[in-house]
């Protein structure tokens, strides 16, 4: 009988919450989608393409909370992937910790690491924000090169151990791309619910006008080193998984590159919108792995103009669009939703709910 | 270990210059049209491999004054093509500009890459021999780099304060709403600008990969564009002084850092970087940053 009702209450909040707004309910069937893809029996590749989009995602989605929700434009979110490939790499090779315990190490340091980032955004703005954010990065490519003989050097550390070492090796694949669909699901849902909270609003004010926050009373020194923490934590998350799935850790996970891909994938996406980074992910990720090179065979003297058409891609979008595909998309739902009456909306069972409501008053 | 003073004094203010004047394209860019330009190494990049491709050891086989010039002048035409067709849709809009200009320095990567090959190529030496001064050994090239970095950063400085384009460069620096109504045609302004910025980068390009390393290479384009921003921001964005000085200081504190012990080179980026967030924690605009003003 309780459980019953139980069921019934997470039904009826499943149904107002999620079946009613169409964005949400797109986002719930794409997931869905995505949860029984292996279903279609895929090559272990195609796979570990996905896992690799799901973990771009998680950090392209914390870059967004940062730069979308609090404008703080960091262009070296690259410096907590690679803190997290690398801490988690050194714990194992110098201590031999399993990936169950070294990852959630690796939070500690992400998040000392987020502060002393962080702490430039409290004095600079802009474009000196940027530049300053840019530098951490290679700071710490230095640093590891000069203590190559713990770090590896240019060679890097590799050999890590996998997450299932226990199942089969092609199944090993499907377990991870699992894996890091959860972890997408639980970040995804747990930066959503932030932005959304109150907490959210604040990080809004400040994007929109610091001065007047700080005159309103925030203290908005606490919420940017905040945001800073909350966002560098995911993204040391994702840097530390990749390694365990690429089974390495190098200084290419540092690189420019891995700062500037959050950037275009979020941008792609639409900024501030935290669902847009993850359609840019996974549409990168397929881009660039599948569809140049299965679909359209290239010549290998053209293997270099793959990423090249991919950055032409972007900044024909950039100018035709510059809100962002995946905001489009959903410009285009939000005038559905409008043009119904707010009484027609939802299914019969809210419709219920509410006249029970209203009993009860 | 001894330190040569000289050797210090010598080589830092070699490098300096060439810093100055790798830098002074990517303030001025900043300064009149706001732009954060990170296609700023690739212009440097393209100034080197197209110096390699004219010049007597590439294709065309021209000799080294030619070639140069030829270079610097296509460079700049790419930089007008590149801001006509990117930055000009966008402009005014700072977050789309850094995407759009990232993605751009991928395109001209990838395009060396695919045009080049991955392979280095080695640039000639401008002037070949030495002199000794003051005990230490220096090449004419490195000689030559110096003397034709500090004269076109001083004709740089000259044509903004007299050439009337150049006063219009920094009325639109100043207010480009006022500007406009002054009849000044801002587009153009940036356009010449882009062009300028472009040249600049392509005559450093040309002058520290000949007399440095004299390799080309399709990474080539980040240590340039990571000096020229600790330089830029370290003299404060869109300040030609500061850009003067916070090149001589970044050229000093590396030349005395790599001197202290070889193996540091590994952190030879690392210390203009660091020096640039101290001093931004200390002044956030830089030393000499008004805001957006281009400085006299």
């Amino acid at each position: 009988m309780v459980s019953a009702y139980f069921l019934k209450r997470i039904y009826l909040s499943f149904a107002t919450h999620v079946f009613d707004v169409p964005a949400r309910l797109a986002a719930f069937l794409l997931f869905l989608l995505l949860i029984f893809f292996p279903v279609t029996n895929p090559t272990s590749q195609i796979l570990l393409l996905l896992t690799l989009a799901n973990l771009g995602a998680i950090f392209a989605v914390s870059w967004d909370l940062l730069v979308g929700r609090t404008g703080l434009m960091s262009l070296g979110h690259a410096v907590f992937f690679g803190l997290g490939a690398y801490v988690t790499a050194l714990l194992f090779v110098h201590l031999g910790l399993p990936p169950y315990i070294t990852i959630p190490l690796s939070i500690p340091v992400g998040v000392l690491v987020a502060l002393i980032v962080g702490f430039p955004s409290l004095r600079v703005k802009g474009p000196y924000l940027s530049l300053i954010s840019f530098a951490f990065p290679l700071i710490l490519t230095g640093i590891i090169y000069y203590f190559k003989e713990y770090t590896g050097g240019e060679r890097g550390l590799y050999g890590l151990p996998s997450f299932f070492p226990f199942l089969p090796y092609k199944d090993q694949f499907l377990a991870e791309y699992w894996f890091t669909l959860l972890l997408l699901f639980i970040s995804g849902v747990i930066i959503y619910r932030i932005a959304n909270s109150e907490t959210g609003i604040v990080l809004v004010s400040i994007l929109d006008d610091e001065l007047a926050s700080k005159a309103s009373g925030i203290n908005v020194t606490k919420y940017k080193i905040m945001t800073f923490v909350i966002s560098g934590i995911f993204a040391t998350i994702a840097g530390s998984v990749q390694a365990h799935i690429l089974r390495v850790a190098n200084t290419g996970m540092l690189e420019a590159t891995i700062s500037f891909i959050p950037v275009i994938v979020t941008i792609f996406g639409g900024i501030g919108t935290l669902y847009g980074p993850i359609v840019g992910a996974y549409f990168l990720q397929l881009l660039d792995g599948y569809v140049l090179g299965r679909i359209i065979t290239i010549p290998p003297d053209w293997v270099y103009a793959k990423m090249l058409v991919y950055a032409l891609i972007i900044i024909i979008l950039i100018i035709l669009w510059p809100r962002g595909v995946a905001r489009f998309v959903t410009d285009k739902l939000e005038d559905l939703e409008e043009a119904r009456d707010i009484d027609e909306r939802g299914s019969k069972i809210w419709k219920k709910y509410k006249k029970k409501k209203e009993k009860v008053v | 270990m001894v330190i040569e003073i000289e050797a210090i004094l010598i080589f830092g203010a070699i490098s300096g210059a060439s810093l100055a004047l790798l830098a002074l394209g990517f303030t001025l860019i900043y300064g009149v049209a706001e732009v954060v330009n990170f296609g700023h190494g690739s212009l440097f990049m393209w100034g080197a491999y197209l110096f390699f491709f004219f010049g007597p050891g590439g294709f065309l086989q021209l000799d080294l004054l030619w070639a140069s010039i030829l270079a610097v002048v296509i460079v700049a035409a790419i930089s007008v093509i590149f801001y006509r067709l990117t930055i000009h849709p966008i402009i005014g809009d700072v977050i789309a500009g850094l995407v759009v200009t990232i993605a751009a320095a991928l395109v001209f990567e990838r395009l060396v890459l695919l045009i080049f090959g991955p392979m280095k190529q080695y640039i000639p030496t401008f002037v070949p021999g030495f002199t000794v001064i003051a005990g230490v050994k220096v090449t004419y090239s490195q000689l030559l780099s110096f003397g034709i970095s500090l004269l076109l950063f001083l004709s740089l400085w000259i044509f903004i304060r007299t050439v009337k384009i150049g006063k219009a460069m920094r009325a639109v620096a100043q207010d480009r709403e006022v500007a406009m109504l002054m009849g000044i045609n801002t587009n153009r302004v940036y356009m010449i600008t882009m062009a300028i910025s472009g040249a600049l980068a392509a005559t450093a390009g040309i002058l520290i990969t000949g007399s440095t390393t004299g390799e080309a290479a399709a990474y080539m384009w980040l240590r340039p564009l990571v000096v020229s921003f600790s330089v830029v921001v370290l003299g404060g964005l869109g300040s030609i002084k500061g850009t003067l000085i916070g090149a001589f200081i970044i050229s000093y504190a590396e030349t005395i850092f790599v001197s202290l012990d070889p193996s540091f080179s590994y952190l030879r980026s690392v210390v203009g970087l660091t020096i640039m967030v101290i001093i931004l924690l200390v002044r956030p605009k830089g030393l000499f940053g008004k805001r957006i003003e281009l400085e006299e």
